[in-house]
């Protein structure tokens, strides 16, 4: 019989090398970031433009995805549907996407079909068709996919959570738009964009892949011309500081109760970027944190429970967010309420250990595949974070003391400035918020003020 | 392409007690994926005792004779690792990745619950993941759109007391009677070593890896014989029409028919007839639904097949204003037109080209192949089966792929609807 009452230790240290990334300036003068991995003949690929929801005009939110939708179809001498078969004789996946900063388009390409790849890709940047009967009919799929959001939870909870935390701001709405805003765009609009924010607006190149530094710089430099206008930005109002509020999205007979709790937060380049990362860590970020072992593993009330930081380009915020059984909602935001204001008491050594060593050790393997090195290069561009800032990562975690972290909670969570939102059947939640406050907001599935309840 | 790229180095042992062990090195990270997959699946439950396979994923996790519970995440965080587990028909799997110097801490876990789980299991622990599952089942199920969909269909398409009648979460009224007896039955029957495969792949040393599975899994005692279980093949006499009203916007269809087993003679058929059906802009449904006649907001279809049964579905959400009924006439008019006058060479390439490039994708992971190896040795009890299995796509011919669609769509199927709630109150 072995002995199974000792944990076993980890065997020898073992050494793990970052991937180095590289910029450089291509002859034509295009701006590329590029890692070289040569496991399999395989490149990730993606441009990135700086030119996302935020420029939706202002009755017209939706605009970039719609632009996005339509930029594919039917480009060069290919209409909509020879587009695609092109890349699926190639069984390359081509994905467009858009968020409020950014307006990306990538590809997962086999080494021996990326340069069709990317010469397709360069005709739909370049010469897209935006014929009026595909703009017809990619509206309406927008439109419906909008109607069928109004069924989703977890969509309506997040959406309301946005509103309120981010008031008339451009983070404030979602990409998708609304049936109205999205009701008001026209063909000439999405060709306006297009005009202005996609053609002729600066790119950013990035690849992972099995190609050398000198055959990524030349294909890109064969299919592409550079740019140099910078999109003028548009200002950031961010809401003023608010007290506590307690609000609700009715949903009739809702099995579940969905939760959203949190307030406005710093920057991702803040000097305490990486003493909330380990708080957080401590706190909501992974299965074994404090948030989850208690509504989960020790009240049963939920199937997870999570907290994070999230970051845009020019704004952050801080979020809870879990779905609970709808007998236990009051319960859950005092248990979650708990937990805010415990982690801000006390914090132990083991605690702040654990959460080094996950961040440390896990680091690696966020480097595996090539997608995931794509996007760890794109996260630098969208921040505007150092080259080197992956091979710095590691001394950065190290580096934070217990008191940093200890700080981090007291000065970074606000008990008194929380947006508390429930999605949920009002007739089951209200009774169950009477100890906690004595006012309910009501609002509707896109976060704006419909009645104020009185508990 | 280069063949060699899809050749496997392994090697394979098996304990005195039953555990077979797969060895894959793969030196290029610092990192060892570890995946057991046991031989048990919804379809070893019983009518009215569903959702226990399922179960063991959430039991699994809470703690072993040496291990409180909370440690196996806490343990397996601290150093770094990622893990889970997820439960099918015919199987359950559980696995961490991890730097690689723990490899024998991964081991030592699993091991410690694959022997020693039941001293530690207490009617506490039972009490809070019942409510932890039935928490999951509203979530994933009950509050979602469209979220009972596939269990209607199942229960439809099956006879009640075929093992794939059910759900693998189980129905909510068996989870809320889960009783620590039939739990503890069900563990001792299906999670022993001679009912598990363990994958070691990634960066370790060969002699020293089955030394430490040796060392933590070899005392382990096998279990009795396994009961086999008993799936008739079934077929439907006549169509079934189910309507099921839900808190969605947009009415959707579904079709179910029965269909070829897992690596069946038309499976990968079936696969190829799912792609040209519905996966492009360029499929025939795709195309003809979506772009052309614009009655439906999507279609999409896919072939899913078990070791007992598969099933090939195709599902559509009609445009507002549409009824179920004009997009059933285009689906079948569709079918039949394939059936007809055939496919194109190119719609043949345009799949097999995308299943290839998309197999080259999958291999990016470690802890995917992993699971990859432990799929091949469980279906065909060869673990480097890549080829293989590429090749079956390969071999796919346009008469295949219409014999399929013959042998099995013009069979008699389940159509379901669900609908939004006002619409029936109209």
């Amino acid at each position: 019989m072995i002995d199974r009452t000792k944990v076993p230790l980890p065997s020898e240290n073992i050494s793990f090398e970052i991937p180095k990334i590289n910029y450089f300036t291509s002859s034509k003068g295009h701006e590329i970031f590029y890692t070289r991995k040569e496991k399999l003949p395989i490149v990730s690929f993606s441009i990135v433009l700086f030119s996302g929801s935020k420029f939706d005009n202002e009755n017209q939110k939706g605009l970039a995805l719609l632009t996005s939708f339509m930029i594919d179809e039917g480009a060069g001498k290919y209409d909509a549907f020879q587009l695609s078969n092109e890349f699926e004789k190639l069984g390359t996946i081509f994905s467009i996407t858009v968020n409020h900063d950014t307006f990306s388009f990538s590809i997962l390409s086999l080494k021996e079909n990326f340069e069709r790849s990317l010469e397709l890709l360069s005709i739909i940047l370049a010469e897209p068709h935006f014929e009026e009967k595909d703009f017809q009919r990619e509206k309406k799929k927008l439109l419906n996919k909008i109607k069928q959001l109004k069924d989703e939870p977890s969509y309506i909870a997040s959406t309301a959570f946005d509103k309120q935390i981010f008031q008339d701001c451009y983070y404030s709405y979602p990409s998708i738009g609304y049936e109205q805003t999205v009701n008001n765009i026209t063909l000439d609009d999405v060709k306006n964009f297009y005009v202005k924010y996609i053609k002729n607006s600066k790119k950013k190149f990035i690849a992972a892949g099995c190609l050398s530094e000198d055959e990524i710089s030349n294909l890109i430099d064969k299919y592409f011309t550079p740019n140099e206008i910078l999109i003028q930005e548009v200002e950031l109002k961010l809401p003023e500081k608010s007290l506590t509020k307690y609000f609700i999205v009715h949903k009739e007979n809702s099995a579940q109760g969905e939760i959203r709790i949190g307030h406005l937060d710093g920057l991702r380049k803040s000097p305490d970027y990486f003493a909330n990362k380990l708080m957080n860590s401590i706190l909501g970020g992974e299965f074994f944190s404090r948030i989850n072992l208690n509504l989960r593993e020790r009240k049963g009330f939920t199937y997870g429970a999570h907290s994070s930081f999230n970051y845009y380009q020019n704004a952050g915020y801080f979020e809870i967010s879990t779905a609970v059984n709808i007998e236990n909602v009051g319960e859950s935001i005092s248990e979650i309420l708990f937990e805010l204001n415990n982690i801000k008491q006390s914090i132990t050594k083991e605690e702040i250990n654990l959460a080094k060593s996950f961040l440390i050790k896990h680091f690696p393997s966020n480097f595996e595949s090539y997608t995931q090195l794509a996007q760890s290069i794109a996260l630098l561009l969208i921040h505007n974070l150092p080259l080197n800032y992956y091979n710095e990562y590691i001394n950065n975690i190290e580096s934070v003391t217990e008191e940093e972290i200890i700080n981090a909670a007291k000065k970074n969570i606000h008990l008194d400035e929380l947006t508390i939102l429930v999605v949920g059947d009002k007739n089951k939640i209200l009774p169950q918020l009477k100890t906690m406050t004595n006012e309910l907001i009501e609002l509707d599935i896109y976060g704006n003020l419909t009645d104020k309840l009185k508990l | 392409m280069n063949n060699e790229l899809l050749k496997i180095n392994y090697e394979k042992h098996k304990l005195a007690n039953g555990l077979e062990v797969i060895l894959y090195q793969d030196k290029s990270l610092p990192i060892v994926a570890v995946n057991i997959w046991y031989r048990v699946g919804s379809a070893n439950e019983s009518k009215g005792k569903t959702g226990f396979a399922h179960l063991f994923e959430h039991m699994m996790f809470q703690g072993s004779q040496n291990i409180p519970k909370g440690e196996h995440f806490r343990l397996i965080q601290e150093a770094g690792g990622s893990l889970n587990g997820s439960t099918s028909f015919d199987r359950t799997n559980y696995y961490e990745t991890v730097p690689s110097n723990y490899l024998e801490l991964a081991l030592w876990l699993e091991s410690d619950r694959m022997g020693f789980l039941l001293p530690a299991l207490t009617e506490e622990k039972l009490n809070n993941q019942k409510d932890v599952v039935m928490n999951e089942r509203r979530q994933r199920y009950e509050n979602q759109p469209y979220g009972l969909a596939w269990e209607i269909l199942l229960s439809n398409l099956f006879t009640s007391n075929h093992p794939y009648s059910w759900p693998t979460i189980g129905w909510m009224e068996d989870i809320k009677n889960f009783q620590l007896d039939d739990v503890i039955n069900f563990f001792k029957t299906y999670y022993s070593p001679n009912n598990a495969t363990l994958v070691i792949g990634g960066s370790f040393d060969f002699d020293n890896a089955i030394k430490l599975v040796e060392k933590y899994f070899g005392e382990i005692p096998s279990s009795n014989s396994i009961p086999a279980v008993y799936a008739p093949e079934e077929k439907l006499d006549n169509s079934k029409k189910v309507i099921h009203e839900d808190n969605v916007q947009l009415p959707r269809i579904y079709f179910a028919w029965h269909s070829d087993k897992i690596f069946g003679y038309y499976d990968a058929s079936l696969d190829i007839l799912s792609d040209i059906l519905t996966s492009t802009k360029n499929s025939r449904l795709t195309k003809s639904l979506v772009y052309d006649k614009q009655i439906a907001q999507d279609v999409s279809s896919f072939q899913y097949s078990g070791k007992y049964a598969g099933m090939f579905l195709i599902i559509s959400t009609a445009k507002p204003e549409i009824s179920l009924d004009e997009i059933k006439k285009e689906i079948f008019e569709q079918i039949d037109l394939l059936i007809k006058n055939g496919i194109s060479d190119e719609e043949l390439i345009r799949s097999k080209n995308s299943i290839k490039s998309h197999y080259i994708y999958s291999l990016q992971k470690l802890d995917v192949i992993a699971d990859h190896i432990n799929h091949y040795n469980f279906y065909l009890n060869e673990p480097d089966s890549f080829m293989f299995d590429l090749n079956r796509y390969e071999k796919v011919t346009k008469e295949d792929v219409i014999d399929a669609a013959k042998k099995f769509l013009q069979n008699p199927y389940v159509e379901l609807h669900i609908v939004p709630k006002k619409e029936l109150i109209k």
